[in-house]
């Protein structure tokens, strides 16, 4: 323990200086470290690559804003791929503060490939009580959203026309933080038999193993490094490839600790002893 | 008489919403939307009541010109007002105030607090990861590896960091987890049983 300045300076300071130089040295200066494309991740790419133009899928947004800087890279790129194979996307948030975020990142992707609301995309709103939300597009989509997030009735968009419930749809995809995929695993595709593919944090991808290991799944794109390694595939690097040397580095830093830790507790406990 | 009512309405729709997923015939079908509409509209109204109960309990704390932390419920009683006040009556969707607030505080707040976990997580590791007994070292290796497996660095180090790492997730983690899920699953049956017979009674309130 040093006083600099009057103020008494702990080992913890020192590990908080120590994270965020981690994170930002990174961020500015590039390292390029080569990633590994895993089989989960490449399962969903080729899935999507495989839907016939004009297909639509569902994207629900089931996340808050806490973890945006996980959701919204994973969001970016399957909007990307989705919209540049020519895929309709309907959107919409089981959560609410989702609806901002999904309606905002669906009109910027949509943006960048000059799709036409209404007809390409379509972004439904929020729904609370999420498992009789579920239960009810399976059933019928226009009584669970008769309008859209807008406020217009959804019997005015081209996009519905064809579409009644999950039986038109070529999969859900729940971009979440939590366990939302398995309700829509639960709900959705256990009753109606609708392809899940989870986007999730990358603290519940082990949430999600046993369902990708049933078969249960598509596949399964996890946390910053799962977009890191779609935007690979589609040959875009963006957000989360930039994020993840800085990933990377504030691991390396985390085993050093755990080991300093390590090495610190072994001789205090030897002099001890002694 | 009231008392029981609630146990009657339970166990009615309980054993019809359990019926009818083996029972594909219109009616049930059609009974079972009007159920499910049913549940979203009382759903729709608790929010109700429970944003006027957040009002109320803020109101009343901010009304006190002595409570302690009064200014946490002033900040509280604003920012709800604020978003309701932007949304109903300039809009949700793109270049209104409602999405400026959305986007530029609430979001960056919320996702600072979350980013401050990282710092706490490096301090946790220093201080509280000990490899005092064989369990624990069992529990440091497994999360070294799978902290380096699942990053670019893992793999240049050495191929097998990555391996060991999916096989740690798919194998051991994935039996424990199974074994969970199974009993959640169990559980859940069980405890659903129960309310729907009106065994289990505490929803209502009493013991």
């Amino acid at each position: 323990m040093d006083a600099v300045g009057g103020k008494r300076i702990n080992i913890r300071h020192i590990i908080f200086i120590l994270m965020a130089l981690a994170v930002a040295l990174p961020l500015i200066f590039k390292l390029g470290l080569p990633l590994r494309v895993t089989d989960e991740v490449r399962d969903v790419y080729g899935f999507i690559d495989s839907l016939p133009e004009n297909s639509t899928v569902l994207i629900s947004f089931d996340h808050d804003t806490s973890t945006l800087p996980e959701m919204v890279p994973l969001a970016e790129a399957i909007l990307r791929h989705c919209f540049r194979n020519n895929i309709k996307v309907i959107g919409l948030a089981l959560l609410a503060e989702g609806a901002a975020v999904g309606d905002d990142n669906l009109r910027r992707i949509a943006g960048e490939y000059h799709k036409e609301y209404g007809r390409d995309y379509l972004f439904l709103g929020f729904r609370p009580q999420f498992t009789v939300a579920i239960l009810s597009m399976g059933e019928d989509i226009a009584r669970e959203f008769p309008r859209d997030y807008r406020g217009v009735d959804i019997h005015n968009y081209p996009i519905m026309n064809n579409i009644k419930n999950y039986k038109d749809i070529s999969a859900v995809i729940s971009i979440a933080d939590g366990d939302m995929p398995l309700y829509w695993i639960n709900y959705a595709q256990a009753r109606y038999g609708v392809k899940v593919i989870p986007e999730v944090t990358a603290v519940m991808a082990t949430t999600m193993y046993p369902f990708l290991q049933s078969g249960q799944l598509v596949g399964l794109v996890a946390g910053l490094k799962g977009a890191a390694e779609y935007e690979k595939l589609l040959g875009k690097p963006g957000l989360a490839s930039k994020g993840m040397d800085a990933q990377s580095t504030a691991h390396i830093l985390i085993v050093l600790l755990i080991i300093v830790g390590n090495v610190v507790y072994f001789i205090n406990r030897r002099k001890m002893r002694i | 008489m009231l008392r029981k009512l609630p146990l009657y309405i339970c166990f009615v729709f309980g054993t019809f919403m359990l019926a009818q997923f083996f029972i594909p015939h219109p009616v049930s079908t059609a009974l079972y939307k009007m159920v499910l509409d049913w549940v979203q509209i009382i759903y729709a109204l608790s929010l109700l009541v429970g944003a006027a109960m957040l009002i109320k309990h803020h109101t009343l704390i901010a009304s006190k010109p002595v409570a302690k932390d009064r200014q946490y419920s002033l900040i509280v009683l604003f920012g709800i007002f604020i978003m309701i006040i932007t949304g109903l009556f300039f809009g949700r969707g793109n270049k209104t105030v409602f999405l400026w607030i959305f986007n530029n505080i609430q979001a960056p707040m919320q996702a600072t607090m979350f980013s401050l976990l990282s710092f706490f997580v490096a301090s946790a590791a220093y201080r509280g990861f000990r490899a005092r007994n064989a369990q624990s070292v069992f529990l440091l290796g497994a999360a070294i590896i799978v902290m380096l497996g699942k990053v670019p660095i893992g793999d240049m180090i050495t191929p097998y960091i990555p391996q060991s790492a999916d096989w740690l997730l798919n194998v051991p983690s994935m039996a424990a987890r199974r074994g969970i899920y199974i009993g959640i699953a169990l559980g859940t049956i069980a405890t659903s049983l129960r309310v729907i017979l009106g065994i289990e009674r505490t929803y209502l309130g009493g013991k």
